[in-house]
Order: structure tokens, then sequence, then C-alpha cells
């Protein structure tokens, strides 16, 4: 099987972090929030993917990435996937050996 | 321009409470050592959903893998029981927690920089001729020419127009009384985040410092 790359690992934590904000957006006041925070912490997924998608990840960070979505997949309180919206990016990021 | 102990109203003797809480303290004395990934390990688990610490470790292998030295492993456990411990709260006072936490962490972290018994807590500031605000201050450092102010938020979704206008008001009146009163907002949570609410507020920002997880410690008079 071959190694896992970082766009592999991006591709799996954007599919989670759109359900994560779907869920956000139900807050009807922080809509545009919701909305914002996504764009900008999407644009950063993508940047990465661009500049090194292709370099192969060790297990231990495709399991940290996995570690993570499992952990948002458990929220349903909305309100608290909007405090999440923040916090998956950047323990994503940590994971790949990314600056915030 | 001049300090004052906030009135101990019903919100202030409850909240008292929670700040005297020694898991708060706890909490604050391990993240003021810590580093960035730590202190985002503790921000996670204490929002988290989970209270399995294994799957924690696997989250954050840079903290718990074999790269980590054994020193920062042991202070990563210790953050991650510390963290589990306020998560498994009821959620109405893990949040109360997690925001006594981060006033905690600032208070510790600015006494670094000044004379600890210049840091004060719960204050407000009365300017001549101007209503007192009703929102004391979370952390203020008092001397003379050199005064601070600071609020302190747990997520950039803390960041809204009242607290900007009150800092902004603040500094604005310190001024006018030809005072140096330094305001600024301590958000644990990333900058890019801050920089996505403020966006959206029209509010006066331009003398409110900020300092956000990347940053904390330049309270503490450190380069981050």
């Amino acid at each position: 099987m071959p190694a896992a790359t970082v766009s592999d690992a991006i591709e799996r934590a954007s599919a989670a972090y759109a359900a994560l904000a779907e869920l956000g957006e139900s807050i009807e006041d922080e809509w545009s929030y919701v909305t914002d925070l996504q764009a900008a912490w999407q644009a950063r997924f993508d940047a990465i993917s661009a500049a090194r998608g292709g370099t192969a990840i060790d297990a231990a960070t495709d399991a940290a990435v996995d570690a993570a979505i499992d952990e948002i997949a458990l929220i349903a309180d909305p309100h608290r996937a909007i405090d999440w919206l923040s916090t998956f990016p950047q323990v994503v990021l940590l994971a790949l050996g990314e600056p915030g | 321009m001049r300090f004052q102990d906030a009135a101990r109203d019903g919100r202030a003797v409850v909240y008292a409470g929670i700040q005297a809480d020694p898991l708060v303290a706890r909490a604050a004395g391990l993240l003021g050592d810590a580093s960035r990934a730590q202190r985002l390990l503790a921000r996670a688990v204490m929002n988290g959903e989970s209270t399995d610490a294994d799957g924690w470790r696997s989250m954050f292998p840079t903290l718990f893998g074999p790269a980590a030295t054994a020193a920062d492993r042991e202070r990563s456990e210790v953050i991650l029981e510390v963290s589990l411990a306020v998560a498994d709260r009821g959620e109405q006072v893990r949040s109360q927690v997690r925001g006594a936490l981060v006033e905690e962490l600032t208070a510790i972290l600015l006494g670094r920089r000044v004379e600890a018994a210049n840091v004060r807590r719960e204050r407000r500031i009365l300017f001549d001729g101007i209503r007192a605000e009703i929102h004391p201050y979370d952390v203020t450092v008092e001397r003379d020419r050199a005064a601070e102010a600071w609020d302190c938020k747990w997520g950039a979704r803390g960041i809204n127009a009242d607290v900007l206008h009150q800092l902004d008001d603040a500094h604005a009146h310190a001024t006018d009384e030809d005072e140096r009163l330094l305001v600024g907002l301590v958000v644990f949570d990333a900058r890019r985040s801050c920089d996505v609410r403020l966006a959206r507020q029209s509010a006066p920002t331009a003398a409110t410092r900020l300092v956000t997880l990347e940053t904390l410690d330049a309270l503490a008079g450190r380069k981050p």
C-alpha cells in the first residue's frame, strides 16, 4: 500500500471540516463568522496541499489527523462546533508540521 | 485615572468561586511554562468531547511520540491530565473554568514582566467626568505612567463590539488625562481566527493590542 501523503490527509480533513462548518452554521447570528472562518482555514489547507501535497507522511501523522477527524465527528452542539472550527485546523497543521 | 475594585454583585461572588478553584491555578501554572503545542493540546482537550487519553495522545504525536524529550512528554502528560479534569466538569462550569484559566494565565505571565503586586484582577478604571463602565477589566497592571488593562477570552468568538469599544474608550480617556494606558485582548486562540473575527467588527481597534495563542509569552516580555 503506498504511503499516505499530505494531500490525502488534507482531503480527509477538509471533508470533515466542511461538515463541522455546516453544524456551526445553524447558529444564525454567527453564520458570517462561520463561513469566513471556514474559508480562511480552508485556504490555509489548500496552500499546504499546493506546496507539498505529494509529500509522504508517516503513520503517526496520518493517525493524528484521523484522531482529530474522529473527535469532531463526535460534536453535536453547534456552539462547540464553532469553537472547533478554529481548533481543528490548528491541530491538523501541528500534526503536519506546519506553523499555524 | 484611577483603579477600583469591581462591585461584589452576585455574578462576581459566583465567579470568584470559579477563579479560586485549585484546578484553575494548577492549569494556569502549567500553561505558563508550556509550549505553543502544549497550549493547543489544552485548548483542544478542554473543549473536547472525548475523555479517552490515548485518543488525545494519538492526536498530538509531536508531544507524546518518540521525538519528544522525556521532560516535554512528562509535562504534556500532566497538561493532558489537568485538561481532562476541566473537560470532566459540566458544560457550564467548564466554560467558566476556561475563562478563569485564561485570566489566571494572563496574570501569571504579566507577573513575570512587572512586579506581581501591580497585577490586579477584576478592576474598574475611573476617569474624571466619565461614567464608569459596568464591566471590570479582567487583568490590570497598575503602575505610574505604564498602566495596562487586559480583557481575556477563551476563543476568537468572544471578541465583540462591546469589549472593543470599552478598551478603546479607556485608552482614549487615559490619553485625555495625559496618562499612559496600554489596552489589549488576550485570546487563547489562533491569530488567524481572531483576524477573521476582527474583520467583521466596526469598533475601533487601532489602540488595542492583540495577544493570541502564538504570542502569549509576549505578556511576560519574551519574544514569541
